[in-house]
């Protein structure tokens, strides 16, 4: 290399980029999506659960892709069914001719007593959160593998790397996407295919801070920020993990958390 | 939206190390996406050579030869660029010393100096630059620190200890660097690299050896100093605004692996 790289702002552009946003639903997902599309990348956005608000979220998101970019039909589907995933991306690569960009950022939160939490519930988190976006990765890797070249985002969340009372099932899959990450950025490496993983610490739409809440200030108190951070703080370094540019980027997590991860 | 917050438009960054390699590369990422560059390092010509090219890209630039293990003269440097430009934006606090100094040694055979020199350059040289800035950064109540560290802090690398334990103690010290500086609208980043390459091979020969080298990494090549450039863009701009405290590693995949050599894919059926 060394000829012919952008060096500058430039490096940031996805013009003929074809991306996939599974979990576009999410505050985060919908950032990013839009910041794909926006950085010129052809942008295909999905649901991951059967939720028909997040159903309603995904169309209504395509629609607002389709004034400046490309119109591409946004799909419903249930991301913790393996077949309805890989028959999805398949549709995907073949109306838009191929997939360089895959994006993950399905979010379903249970907050409950890991004592009273019951097995439907655990299966259902990890299943949301973890089976999905490896479904998602092996669908997409199947093709990327075969153009030699792909960009993997996975979106989990910075409790993937403490944990939190009240949230095991969901601490857990998010560690799972962590390390998920780390063992196909091994695998696929030598494809040309990165993988790696954006980890958002509290967000004003995040569990206990959307409504209002008694605890609220008490832990906005408690990131060294002094408040939460909003999707759109997040969708830059996406554009970054998807450009030529971070090629040697590769198996990490990294964490938009307003400090959090140095508290003590 | 993205695209202008990665502007760092009247924004003035110094670059220690800015004469070559990663530094050199940097300085010139972000002066491409507007800033004007302080460039510092030991060698007067190296940086006079960045300086240079930074004004070929249209931005102003300053050459002030620096020895960061000398606070005076890091204070000094500070307060050039003041002069020069009235404000300090961000500080990229890049310069380091990694040779292989400990490469065949024994363990009692590494002197007091040879460890208090990888100490010196690499963590209180960025310490130095830290504390200087951040005393104009807190008055200005903006600014953005990024520290160098390397990926040989994070696991044990006997080619030179001494520089693998400076630069974990560059990781930890960008920690708390920001949750001092958090209320002062400073935020502090470290960028990581693992094996990366200072300038295009010369000749055949280097070319064989960073292709050899590079079969052990994951993504089965090295890295090349110019991919630093858009990750310090977007550390030193608001597009990482929610970011501080944080560790960017970028090493083609190798610190994410480590339990097997590259390659080894077991193939195990189901008992």
């Amino acid at each position: 290399m060394w000829e012919n790289v952008k060096l500058g702002p430039e490096a940031f552009d996805l013009s003929g980029k074809r991306a996939l946003v599974v979990g576009a639903g999410s505050s985060v997902g919908r950032a990013i999506a839009l910041a794909l599309s926006e950085a010129g990348a052809d942008v295909t956005v999905t649901s991951t659960t059967p939720r028909a608000s997040e159903a309603l979220a995904v169309k209504r998101l395509a629609r607002q892709i389709a004034i400046t970019g490309p119109r591409r039909e946004p799909h419903s589907l249930d991301a913790s069914l393996a077949t309805a995933v890989q028959v999805m991306v398949r549709q995907v690569v073949k109306d838009m001719g191929s997939l360089d960009i895959l994006v993950t950022a399905p979010d379903l939160f249970l907050g409950k007593a890991a004592e009273k939490t019951s097995d439907a519930e655990w299966g259902r988190i990890i299943n949301a959160n973890l089976s999905s976006v490896f479904y998602a990765c092996r669908a997409a890797g199947r093709e990327m593998i075969k153009q030699g070249w792909g960009r993997i985002i996975n979106v989990a969340s910075a409790m993937g790397e403490r944990g939190l009372a009240n949230s095991a099932a969901y601490c857990a899959a998010k560690a799972g996407v962590m390390n998920l990450t780390r063992a196909l950025a091994q695998e696929w490496g030598p494809h040309g295919v990165t993988v790696n993983c954006i980890a958002p610490g509290w967000l004003e739409d995040s569990p206990g801070l959307g409504e209002p809440d008694p605890q609220a200030n008490r832990l906005i108190r408690f990131i060294p920020m002094r408040r939460p951070g909003h999707a759109d703080e997040v969708a830059p370094l996406a554009l970054y993990l998807a450009s030529e540019a971070c090629g040697y980027v590769n198996g990490q997590t990294f964490f938009v958390d307003g400090g959090l991860l140095c508290h003590l | 939206m993205y695209r202008e917050k990665l502007e760092l438009k009247d924004r003035v960054a110094i670059v220690t190390g800015a004469g070559r390699g990663l530094g050199r590369q940097m300085a010139l990422a972000l002066a491409m996406a507007g800033a004007d560059i302080v460039a510092a390092a030991r060698s007067q010509d190296q940086i006079e050579g960045t300086a240079r090219e930074v004004e070929g890209l249209g931005r102003r630039a300053l050459a002030v030869r620096t020895d960061v293990r000398d606070s005076a003269a890091v204070d000094k440097l500070i307060e050039s660029c003041l002069q020069e430009f009235g404000r300090l934006d961000i500080m990229l606090s890049n310069a380091g010393i990694g040779d292989a100094i400990t490469q065949g040694k024994e363990l009692w055979d590494v002197s007091d100096d040879e460890w208090h020199d990888a100490l010196e350059v690499n963590l209180s040289g960025t310490f130095y630059c830290a504390r200087a800035a951040a005393r104009h950064m807190v008055q200005q109540r903006r600014g953005v620190i990024i520290n160098v560290g390397s990926g040989t802090a994070l696991r044990g690398y006997t080619a030179n200890f001494a520089y693998a334990a400076a630069k974990a103690g560059v990781i930890a010290l960008t920690k708390s660097l920001a949750l001092l500086l958090v209320r002062h609208n400073v935020r502090v980043n470290c960028i990581i690299p693992g094996f990366v390459v200072q300038s295009p091979p010369a000749d055949p020969q280097a070319v064989d050896f960073i292709r050899e080298r590079g079969r052990y990494m994951p993504v089965q090549r090295l890295g090349e100093a110019w991919e630093l450039g858009p990750l310090a863009i977007f550390l030193a701009s608001d597009a990482s605004s929610y970011v501080t405290g944080q560790g960017f590693i970028i090493d083609g995949g190798g610190l994410a692996g480590g339990y097997a050599p590259v390659g080894f894919a077991p193939e195990v059926r189901m008992a």
